[in-house]
């Protein structure tokens, strides 16, 4: 390999996977891989787009629904090596099978399952965080701003939790929405979205103030306990928390 | 009194239960709002640190029993409260839409008698499930002496359905809540065993002691527990550090909750229900009470130093269980990944082990993490009390409650 080998992908999961397998089936080991809406170019590099693959399909890379779903979390993580990583996760996955999982003494192996543990667990902790507050026509809205793109896996728990309901959640960083119409969710980018400021009205007021009666109360004086609260509920999700909002504001601990 | 004020009242009664899991139910959104996470799902935590997963109230604070230890007792002059059961099922389905709760925990203090209290509480769920439509965790609380087809009907519409025993023996359930025994409890004990099925309470059943009202051991409470698991196979037992809301000549006046205890019985409860201890491993006569500076698996590998160290590459599960710091997690990873290659120290981190406290009682290759002549009670036992980092908590509290 020469070291300064840079191939593009589009920046789909698809599209990733095309590349890697077209990467293993010549047997190209990358020096980087990068998604090409965000890439920068630099004067060493020298940029590659492999012809890929038309018909590809996620079968051809002839690996176990564990690995796919390893990898897939990899992929939503915000780690800036994610590509390369999968590339080496999959090259040895083609090795040891589902044997992988157990082979934590290889670098690579072990990076990929702890990122992807990190992603489940980011996604874990906001199916209980996200708030949602209903704005017209019994529309729920929530806003969020996750470190990985936890959007697609989130949709998924609320669209069977929340059913019948409308529902829109507003990734801030990414800046993209998952909007449900009771039957399927969209993933839509926020620039095709003429979304005015959301309001809020009296009743909905309401209903949070009962939270935060609630939320105060429930709390046993004589247990003080602020650090376990903050290690358990991170402060960099306060800002969409209503109960912690507050805290969050006046920039203190709750 | 508004509903704002009714909710204060009755979670301020509900907040000294420990239990607020969501776990172990598996039910689905047929049509209408909700299910269970198996994993069980936490929304937030309050300022004490615990977990809010449930919205967690007493249907009503009015109770006509005087047990001392109990802020709703009889003879407390408190603001009292009833809610309706419409009013709990539109907060429950108000804070559930905005995914503020898991679900809904719903005690209740005793009016009038105990099967008129469990037809209230029926009657709210009921209304929960059929007209709101409402599929999200239920766990309810039954009440003593309640009659057998009133359990029967609670048990089917909720997940997890549990009575409390309060305390851990009957000297001590007489002397704080005459109005109680324990056969009530363990009558829906047993009830609630017989009946478990994926249709009747699927999430198992719980119950909560207090600790440090009366003057029980470690001991008598462990062995209480155990024989608990045994018999009715409880998904958990909570221990409740006993906090002073009411003044009375019976109870022990305490300047903070003895946490620490409550946090050491915690721990033991793990060690019964997991790792495969008894609880005579841990306690007897002569030391019926936990130390406090050092956790009790750590403890007992101190006075058992001679199985140790263990041999990452070759201990069997139950033998790695017992090493300080290796929980069921790493034991397990340990198992399936030297099947694929020798562990080293550097490997068992890469492997996400924590061996803060697990390097004193283990080898690698036969190799112990230094010099294998620092394998001695004394240096281990400084080491582990140090990290432990615990004279702060000393500090704060005074566990000799009984002079």
């Amino acid at each position: 390999m020469k070291n300064n080998q840079v191939y593009l992908y589009d920046g789909s999961f698809l599209g990733i996977l095309n590349l890697i397998n077209k990467l293993l089936t010549v047997q190209i080991k990358p020096f980087n891989i990068c998604n090409k809406n965000i890439y920068q170019p630099s004067l060493i590099d020298e940029i590659i787009d492999l012809e890929q693959d038309d018909d590809f399909k996620i079968k051809d890379l002839n690996v176990s629904k564990e690995i796919l779903k390893t990898i897939y979390y990899v992929y939503l993580s915000n780690n800036e090596h994610k590509e390369l990583i999968i590339y080496y996760f999959l090259l040895n996955a083609q090795k040891y099978k589902n044997k992988i999982f157990y082979m934590r003494n290889l670098k690579c192996v072990n990076h990929a399952l702890k990122i992807a543990k990190y992603v489940s667990n980011e996604n874990h902790k906001l199916k209980g965080f996200v708030r949602f507050k209903e704005i017209k026509n019994h529309v729920l809205y929530a806003s969020i701003s996750p470190t990985n793109d936890v959007l697609e896996l989130l949709s998924l728990h609320f669209m069977s939790r929340l059913k019948n309901e409308y529902w829109i959640i507003k990734d801030i960083g990414r800046n993209k929405y998952s909007i449900y119409d009771t039957k399927k969710y969209y993933i839509v980018s926020g620039e095709n979205m003429n979304l005015k400021e959301v309001e809020i009205d009296e009743e909905e007021k309401t209903i949070e103030n009962l939270w935060l009666t609630f939320f105060r109360t429930i709390g046993i004086e004589g247990r003080k306990n602020k650090k376990c609260q903050m290690n358990f509920m991170p402060k960099k999700y306060w800002k969409y928390i209503i109960e912690m909002e507050d805290a969050y504001e006046k920039g203190n601990n709750g | 009194m508004t509903l704002e004020e009714k909710l204060r009242i009755l979670a301020d009664g509900a907040k000294y239960d420990a239990s607020c899991s969501s776990s172990g139910s598996t039910r689905t959104n047929s049509g209408g709002i909700g299910n269970a996470a198996y994993s069980g799902i936490c929304h937030s935590f309050a300022s004490d640190g615990r977990c809010i997963s449930l919205l967690k109230i007493l249907m009503t604070n009015c109770c006509i029993f005087d047990c001392k230890y109990c802020i709703n007792r009889k003879s407390n002059h408190i603001k009292r409260a009833i809610f309706t059961p419409d009013e709990i099922c539109t907060t429950t389905m108000n804070f559930y839409r905005r995914n503020y709760i898991e679900g809904l925990f719903l005690s209740s203090g005793i009016i009038k008698s105990a099967d008129y209290t469990m037809e209230l509480l029926i009657k709210t769920i009921k209304l929960l499930r059929y007209k709101y439509h409402f599929h999200g965790y239920i766990h309810c609380k039954a009440i003593p002496g309640a009659s057998d087809y009133l359990l029967k009907e609670l048990g089917g519409l909720v997940d997890r359905l549990s009575a409390n025993i309060e305390l851990p023996t009957e000297k001590g359930l007489k002397l704080l809540a005459p109005n109680k025994n324990s056969n009530k409890v363990t009558k829906i004990m047993s009830y609630v065993k017989e009946n478990r099925s994926e249709s009747y309470a699927p999430a198992g059943q719980s119950t909560q002691m207090i600790i440090g009202a009366t003057k029980e051991t470690d001991l008598d409470i462990m062995n209480k527990s155990e024989k608990l698991y045994k018999s009715y196979d409880l998904k958990r037992v909570f221990y409740s550090a006993y906090i002073p809301v009411n003044k009375d000549k019976l109870l022990p006046t305490l300047e903070s909750p003895p946490l620490a205890r409550e946090n050491r019985l915690y721990q033991a409860d793990w060690l019964l229900r997991f790792y495969g201890f008894k609880v005579n491993d841990l306690l007897d006569e002569r030391n019926p009470n936990f130390n406090i500076l050092i956790d009790p698996k750590a403890n007992w590998a101190l006075r058992h130093l001679d199985e140790f160290p263990k041999e990452i590459n070759s201990a069997s599960y139950y033998d790695l269980l017992k090493v300080p710091g290796i929980g069921i997690k790493s034991a397990k990873r340990i198992i399936a990944c030297r099947k694929n290659f020798k562990i080293t120290f550097e490997d068992l981190k890469k492997m996400g082990i924590v061996i803060k406290r697990a390097k004193y009682f283990i080898t690698c290759n036969h190799k112990y993490f230094i010099n294998s002549t620092y394998f001695q009670k004394g240096f281990i036992e400084a080491n582990l009390i140090l990290e432990d980092n615990i004279k702060e908590n000393k500090k704060k509290e005074q566990l000799s409650l009984f002079p």
